[in-house]
């Protein structure tokens, strides 16, 4: 490996960074998209399909001549897709307001507070493990040197990505209590001591791959639960998993826990004085958070980079070496997308459960926290515990 | 105990999420594709509404071979009518045994697509045919008679309304 130098480590850095930004600022318009049609489907609807066929544009273009051959678009998928610039443009060009009886600063920081705090998790999270691609030799200053799945794969990894989850609350907690207005305050009520029961059961559902794995290191984490564990070591990643599932969608506020902004009853929760580009980041850091989750879940509980799930991957590659180079390749090594397939599958369980499960009536939520979750985390740990002896 | 179970099982979940997850991929599979004949969502102005084979639409005049109107102005219609949207006024034809309608009028305004006249008809000289976009700019021209653009000898002129070249 050769020797690098300070500039050469700042420019990988700043590609690394470039291309988690890419990447986020690709799926999250996306997922936004998904939303719609996939909500659509699961009600045996279209989701959004009228706004291609009346604009100008490529889209429009093709689609208005495939109705005029007498044809269902081909496009059809993709009909709707001028609707997320349409909701981009509308948030960036919306007056943004700030009441007037507002706590003017708080009110401007939250949002970035909360949007901050999802991008920045992204840091430590390692899309493959080792090398991801190597710069060619004709690239000026940086060519040849490898770049590595993740931007910074710190050894204390699963501590920062909770830590910064944690200072997300703060964002929905302080807009809540800046907008002086009575909704926002107890969707920002809700909202913290919901947060906060969850944490419990996330963190200990999570301490079990960091038991079973020794190791806080997120690409260590995430090959030692895909390739190094045992068989029966599957019950318990797969409660682990289902808990770990259960508490993301509490710490991203999505449907069945989507307390903070109970549009029945908090008019539209902690954002309902905001508007504009202000809204725009807490929408965002939803989404973000959504990945960040996935990410998460994909890295520690469905194997990562590799091809097979909950450690299916250590158990059957053995069996695989003999196939050809190219099959062994493929299947048994980690590859980054893989692990961007698995992202953008659980995303889909987000909008999946969103169009299933009904919203959680207040005192069961936290009676499901605190009552099921947290003893059944509890117990899962001990049997992680009993893997880690008998590995 | 039994409900601790349930509480810690999500088998309520699961079932519920195999239903959408039905839902999602019949729709997934066959929406958008123009073979697949009936689709679960139907996309009316773009693609035909499938018709069932006794909708109910306007009442249109059946011809015979000398392309005259194959009524013979009974007025069976007329009285079965509940609402009385038909006038029939007969007449002579050369060459012709029966009456013939000189004046047929069908106030489509007032008509409620029951279908009693075509049961009263003697003569299978009336249907109602599969029209239902039958919206017009004017009231007058839900009046129609034997002659003009819009009578009931024709099928209607039906709007394009799939959608406006001028965006």
């Amino acid at each position: 490996m050769p020797t690098i130098s300070m500039t050469q480590s700042i420019i990988i850095s700043l590609v690394q960074c470039i291309l988690v930004v890419v990447f986020i600022f690709v799926v999250v318009p996306l997922t936004v998209f998904a939303e719609r049609k996939v909500l659509g489907y699961l009600q045996q609807r279209l989701g959004s399909t009228r706004i291609a066929g009346h604009l100008g544009g490529l889209t429009g273009l093709l689609n208005r001549g495939m109705w005029k051959l007498g044809k269902v678009p081909v496009l059809s998928y993709w009909r709707g897709i001028p609707g997320v610039m349409g909701d981009v443009m509308k948030l960036l060009l919306k007056e943004d307001i700030v009441p007037a009886k507002a706590d003017k600063f708080v009110f401007i920081i939250a949002p970035a507070l909360s949007f901050v705090a999802a991008v920045v998790v992204f840091a430590t999270i390692s899309f493959v493990p080792g090398t991801f691609f190597t710069f060619p030799a004709w690239v000026p200053l940086v060519g040849g040197l490898p770049v590595t799945g993740g931007i910074a794969d710190v050894n204390v990894g699963l501590l920062w990505i909770l830590g910064m989850a944690t200072v997300g609350v703060y964002g929905i907690m302080l807009a809540g209590w800046a907008s002086n207005s009575k909704y926002p305050l107890l969707g920002g009520l809700r909202s913290a001591a919901q947060m906060v029961s969850y944490e419990v059961p996330l963190t200990l559902s999570l301490l079990a791959p960091v038991l079973i794995s020794g190791s806080l290191k997120f690409s260590e984490m995430s090959q030692a639960m895909a390739v190094g564990v045992p068989l029966w070591a599957i019950v318990p990643q797969v409660i682990g998993f289902l808990v770990y599932l259960t508490c993301g969608f509490a710490e991203t506020n999505r449907v069945p826990f989507d307390m903070p902004e109970a549009e029945n009853e908090l008019v539209a929760g902690f954002h309902t004085e905001y508007s504009g580009m202000k809204f725009g980041f807490f929408y965002l850091a939803e989404y973000i958070n959504m990945t960040v989750v996935s990410a998460m879940a994909a890295g520690f509980f469905l194997g990562g980079s590799w091809l097979l799930p909950f450690g299916l991957q250590g158990v059957v590659n053995p069996y695989l070496a003999s196939l050809p180079t190219w099959l062994v390749t493929l299947l048994c090594e980690p590859h980054a997308i893989f692990f961007a397939a698995k992202i953008v599958f659980l995303l889909f369980v987000f909008i999946w459960v969103r169009g299933t499960i009904p919203r959680y009536r207040y005192d069961q939520i936290m009676s499901v926290a605190w009552k099921y979750l947290i003893p059944l985390t509890l117990v899962n740990l001990v049997l992680a515990a009993a893997v880690r002896l008998a590995m | 105990m039994k409900k601790f179970l349930k509480t810690l099982i999500p088998f309520d979940i699961a079932k519920g999420l195999s239903i959408t997850g039905a839902y999602f991929a019949k729709v997934f599979l066959t929406a958008n594709r123009a073979k697949v004949r009936q689709h679960v969502v139907s996309e009316y102005p773009e693609v035909p509404a499938p018709l069932e084979p006794r909708f109910r639409g306007r009442v249109q005049l059946l011809l015979d071979e000398a392309n005259d109107p194959k009524c013979v102005c009974c007025n069976a219609c007329v009285k079965a009518c509940p609402t009385g949207c038909i006038t029939i006024e007969g007449g002579k034809k050369e060459g012709r045994k029966t009456r013939i309608p000189t004046r047929w009028d069908y106030e489509m305004e007032r008509c409620v697509f029951c279908g009693f006249c075509v049961e009263a008809c003697a003569f299978d000289a009336i249907k109602l045919n599969d029209q239902f976009e039958l919206a017009v700019y004017d009231r007058e021209e839900l009046v129609l008679g034997l002659h003009g653009a819009h009578n009931v000898l024709e099928p209607s002129p039906v709007g394009k309304f799939s959608y406006s070249e001028e965006a």
